[in-house]
């Protein structure tokens, strides 16, 4: 279904139209359901975060309109939050907010600056390919897997304080990319 | 690389805080943070917005079809029963009204309604939730309690409670000195606990600001200043 279409029937489900909503789901239940299978490798997990993640969409519909963003991605985000939420929940790992020590700075433009990319779809295939290859696939593999910085940092062999550096140095070097 | 100040400092950290929030690489506890301050802070809000925007494409086309069984359980927990009509809103917070009017006497004496409450929705016979009105005695204020057994879940929405007769409770931003309450809004019946703070007052919403809930005709106050007692305030600040 087109992302006008998905951006219409969020724009419903805003208004408490609970038809809208049924469609909504017949439409994107697939992508998200397959969204939080991946992330949390267990069926019975996944419905109930798909669950979850629909309550959310019911009560936050409102709030998307202001966001200008994507509307497929809108929808994306809320299921990997809520099955991350719930991965990460179930398996604790060290916090790492606040122990800082790893300044990194970002000196790209100040965001009210700059609007937010519609469609930025194949260009971030060239912007991945322009950093270090396992670096590009440690930050692939957060994403889509939805590993934490101690899960990457086994999978990598590198100690967790390196690989906190790595990804946010290519998150940056991605978004500067993605800018130019 | 130019000098930084503060402000530029703050920006940074917050870019990178955002993009580790989208990516999902961090703990349920720093998430959390996070979280709370997506839901107060708008410019934060709209960094992580735009990360989640921006990583987007890295998503896999993957589907997969969820069992049928989902779907009948989301309109549970959301509506209390499956979709009868085309478009319509009755959840059974509707209800709340009907709560509102009821006298109660003490937090010793829980009043279980469900049974009265499947009656409302005539012949579809939903799966009602488990209320409970809970006040002490004398006490202006009542929180009303619905577990709904499908999601697990206890929703407590406060109430204005004073025999027979309907009152609101307003929430009040109070700047002190000579300056006169605020009104924010009327606590939601709903819910869901959220008040949408005016653009225009979000920008006085800080730390030290206190906040006070009173006791108003139905709807809100009319004349735009606190007309009942205020029956809780408290100072705001970031834990």
């Amino acid at each position: 279904m087109p992302s006008l279409d998905i951006a219409g029937l969020i724009a419903k489900v805003a208004m408490g139209d609970r038809a809208a909503l049924a469609s909504l789901y017949s439409a994107v239940s697939p992508k998200l359901f397959a969204i939080c299978l991946r992330i949390l490798k267990d069926r019975t997990d996944a419905e109930d975060a798909l669950q979850d993640v629909f309550v959310k969409i019911w009560q936050r519909a409102d709030r998307y309109a202001a966001t200008g963003v994507n509307p497929n991605g809108w929808l994306a985000a809320i299921a990997r939050n809520q099955a991350i939420d719930m991965i990460r929940a179930r398996r604790p790992v060290a916090d790492t907010i606040g122990e800082e020590g790893l300044e990194i700075v970002d000196g790209s433009p100040d965001p009210e600056a700059v609007s937010i990319g519609l469609g930025e779809g194949r260009r971030i295939d060239r912007c991945m390919s322009e950093l270090p290859p396992e670096r590009a696939d440690a930050v692939r593999n957060a994403y889509v897997e939805g590993l934490s910085y101690q899960e990457l940092a086994e999978r990598y062999s590198v100690p967790l304080n390196t690989m906190r550096t790595w990804l946010r140095r290519s998150l940056l070097k991605l978004k500067e990319c993605l800018e130019r | 690389m130019t000098e930084l100040d503060d402000s530029d400092r703050d920006r940074s950290r917050d870019e990178v805080l955002a993009a580790e929030y989208a990516v999902g690489v961090l703990s349920f506890a720093d998430r959390k943070r996070l979280e709370a301050r997506i839901e107060r802070e708008p410019a934060f809000a709209l960094l992580v917005a735009q990360w989640e925007d921006r990583l987007s494409p890295l998503e896999l086309a993957a589907e997969e079809v969820p069992p049928r069984t989902v779907y009948p359980k989301i309109e549970a927990r959301l509506f209390g029963s499956p979709v009868t009509a085309r478009g319509m809103r009755t959840g059974w917070w509707n209800s709340v009204a009907l709560w509102r009017s009821v006298a109660f006497a003490s937090l010793a004496a829980v009043v279980v309604m469900a049974a009265l409450q499947q009656g409302l929705f005539g012949s579809a016979k939903p799966p009602a939730p488990l209320v409970a009105s809970m006040t002490g005695e004398g006490s202006p204020l009542a929180l009303h309690a619905s577990y709904d057994a499908a999601s697990g879940r206890i929703a407590v929405t406060p109430i204005a409670a004073n025999a027979g007769q309907p009152r609101s409770l307003e929430l009040w931003m109070v700047p002190g000195g000579d300056a006169a309450p605020v009104p924010l809004g009327v606590l939601p019946q709903d819910g869901r606990g959220v008040i949408e703070v005016p653009a225009a007052l979000r920008a006085h919403l800080a730390d030290g600001m206190t906040l006070a809930v009173s006791v108003e005709p139905p709807g809100g106050s009319p004349t735009g200043l606190p007309t009942g007692p205020v029956i809780a305030a408290g100072q705001a600040r970031y834990p």
